[in-house]
């Protein structure tokens, strides 16, 4: 067999393609840092998505449930080695991520005879000392990672992704807790609509309603199934451990709104 | 990799040594071979009605010198376990490092906390690998470990003898080259004002002080309190609190005041 550059290019394009498709379906996950911490929300059906991976730092991502935990847990065991060994200090996302997780998955990715490209996109939040120096990482399935400040978003598709980054203009360091959870919930919504659309010229089954409307609608069906995760980091707390996670039950105040029909 | 052991880990990475992957360090103790039981230090732990107190003095020794009289022996290992330390300084803090990244190694891996069990047998094998070390006179620990636990809604104090052999006490436990001079103290007020479990936290800190002032009086390796403060913490059901400073002022004047100093 001949292989050429051409050959090449059409096979990633392949292997892009195909991870794509399957990261369609995901739950978008949304970042959104505020005055007292630092958020991942999402909502899920079964398994749970948001982890604590170090003292600062969580994680969430959409995509293959194997892919997702190799990611987590060789992230677990980078920053828990480097931890010790040197001081939690020196574990940042930025090493994390762009020294010992993007590497491995570009190799994967441009390895188009041996390997099976992983299906993830991951969100990495790090609390920092003052709502400026919080800072988000989005990690793709090629290597690829990107920064941010404020919020992030995770979502199926690069359209589903815009929305939601638009939903959330103007969250900043001043934000609250309960705004900052109300935002990222709408932002999911937002996401999670334009996600389900099949076709980006907006003709389907959602195109007649109004947009605000059908947000709410799409949320209060998923509501009715799935589960609203959210993962904090607290900026003030005395504890040993910054890391919470709140589920349906501590959520019900700001849920209830949502559910009425 | 899917490890859950973070001395698996770095030896996997070739870190540490074997089998703990604690350094041997310099002494701030009086230990010499063959007695490994003496340390330079009073840490207490009582219990009452709602947790456990643990104080602890603040002078570090190597020999006859006093080395550092802001030593902090009384230290958080995650939300709900204290430990108070006696013995060589420098590998009590390791011993906590490792601990503590350990501890959340576990449960940030397997997405459950190590349980209580499983946390005093790894403290126990700490200890059983320092024994070469301590019998040269080079790093021997002996800490107590203070937890709430909440199966039983109750606070709960484990103490350990040099070879890694763990008791638990009903009422008390103390650690360090003064707590044998005050032993029978401890017992006295148990038979004469009732067990500490029944005792409110400012009659149990009270009691715990007066200990420790004896302890100083009474050995030369124990600080009193004429330049610093001692160090005391809380653990109870909503987790660990410092004991703040105007609090141990206040009893620290009234101890003072009674024996006319």
């Amino acid at each position: 067999m001949v292989f050429n550059p051409f050959d090449y290019n059409e096979a990633n394009r392949h292997r892009r393609d195909s991870v794509e498709d399957r990261l369609r379906e995901g739950s978008p996950v949304v970042g959104v840092s505020f005055d007292k911490g630092l958020i991942i929300l999402t909502v899920r059906r079964s398994q749970r998505k948001v982890f604590e991976i170090y003292d600062r730092i969580i994680y969430s991502a959409i995509g293959n449930q194997s892919d997702v935990e190799a990611i987590r847990v060789g992230a677990i065991d980078v920053a828990h080695k480097e931890g010790f060994d040197r001081s939690p200090d020196d574990v940042t996302t930025h090493r994390l991520v762009s020294f010992s997780l993007s590497p491995p998955l570009k190799r994967i990715f441009g390895d188009t005879f041996n390997a099976q490209p992983a299906v993830i996109r991951a969100m990495f939040g790090e609390l920092g000392k003052t709502p400026e120096q919080d800072v988000f990482y989005v990690l793709n399935y090629d290597g690829e990672f990107s920064q941010s400040h404020g919020f992030a978003v995770v979502g199926g598709t690069q359209e589903a992704e815009d929305k939601m980054s638009l939903s959330l203009m103007g969250v900043s360091g001043k934000t609250t807790f309960n705004h900052a959870l109300e935002r990222a919930l709408q932002a999911w919504a937002a996401g999670s609509v334009e996600s389900r659309r099949k076709s980006p010229s907006g003709d389907d089954e959602y195109a007649s309603e109004d947009e605000d409307a059908l947000a709410k609608r799409v949320l209060r069906d998923e509501l009715k199934q799935g589960i609203v995760e959210v993962g904090v980091l607290d900026r003030d707390t005395n504890r040993e451990s910054k890391f919470r996670l709140l589920g349906t039950v501590d959520l019900e105040g700001l849920l209830s709104s949502y559910k009425q029909e | 990799m899917l490890s859950n052991d973070l001395t698996t880990l770095l030896r996997e990475h070739n870190l540490g040594g074997e089998p703990a992957v604690l350094p041997p360090t310099v002494s701030f103790g009086s230990i010499t071979s063959g007695d490994i039981g003496i340390h330079g230090t009073t840490v207490i732990a009582v219990k009452f009605n709602g947790g456990v107190i643990n104080v602890g003095d603040r002078r570090a020794t190597a020999n006859f010198a006093i080395m550092y009289d802001k030593a902090e022996k009384v230290l958080p290992i995650d939300d709900l376990t204290l430990l108070a330390i006696s013995g060589s300084f420098a590998r009590a803090l390791e011993v906590v490092r490792y601990l503590k990244t350990q501890f959340k190694y576990f449960e940030r891996s397997q997405l459950q906390p190590m349980s209580l069990d499983g946390k005093l047998s790894e403290l126990a094998r700490v200890i059983a690998a320092g024994v070469p070390a301590a019998l040269q006179g080079i790093g021997g620990v002996l800490p107590i470990l203070s937890t709430f636990d909440p199966t039983i809604n109750e606070g709960r104090i484990f103490f350990y003898d040099g070879m890694g052999a763990r008791f638990e006490s009903t009422e008390f436990g103390a650690a360090g080259s003064g707590s044998t001079q005050i032993r029978g103290v401890f017992e006295y007020i148990v038979k004469t004002k009732g067990p500490f479990h029944l005792m409110s936290r400012e009659d149990a800190l009270r009691e715990a002080l007066f200990l420790l002032d004896i302890a100083a009086d009474l050995d030369a390796a124990t600080g009193g309190w004429s330049k610093h403060l001692p160090l005391a913490k809380t653990i109870t059901a909503d987790g660990i609190a410092d004991v703040t400073k105007d609090e141990l002022q206040a009893i620290v004047e009234d101890i003072d005041r009674l024996h006319n100093r």
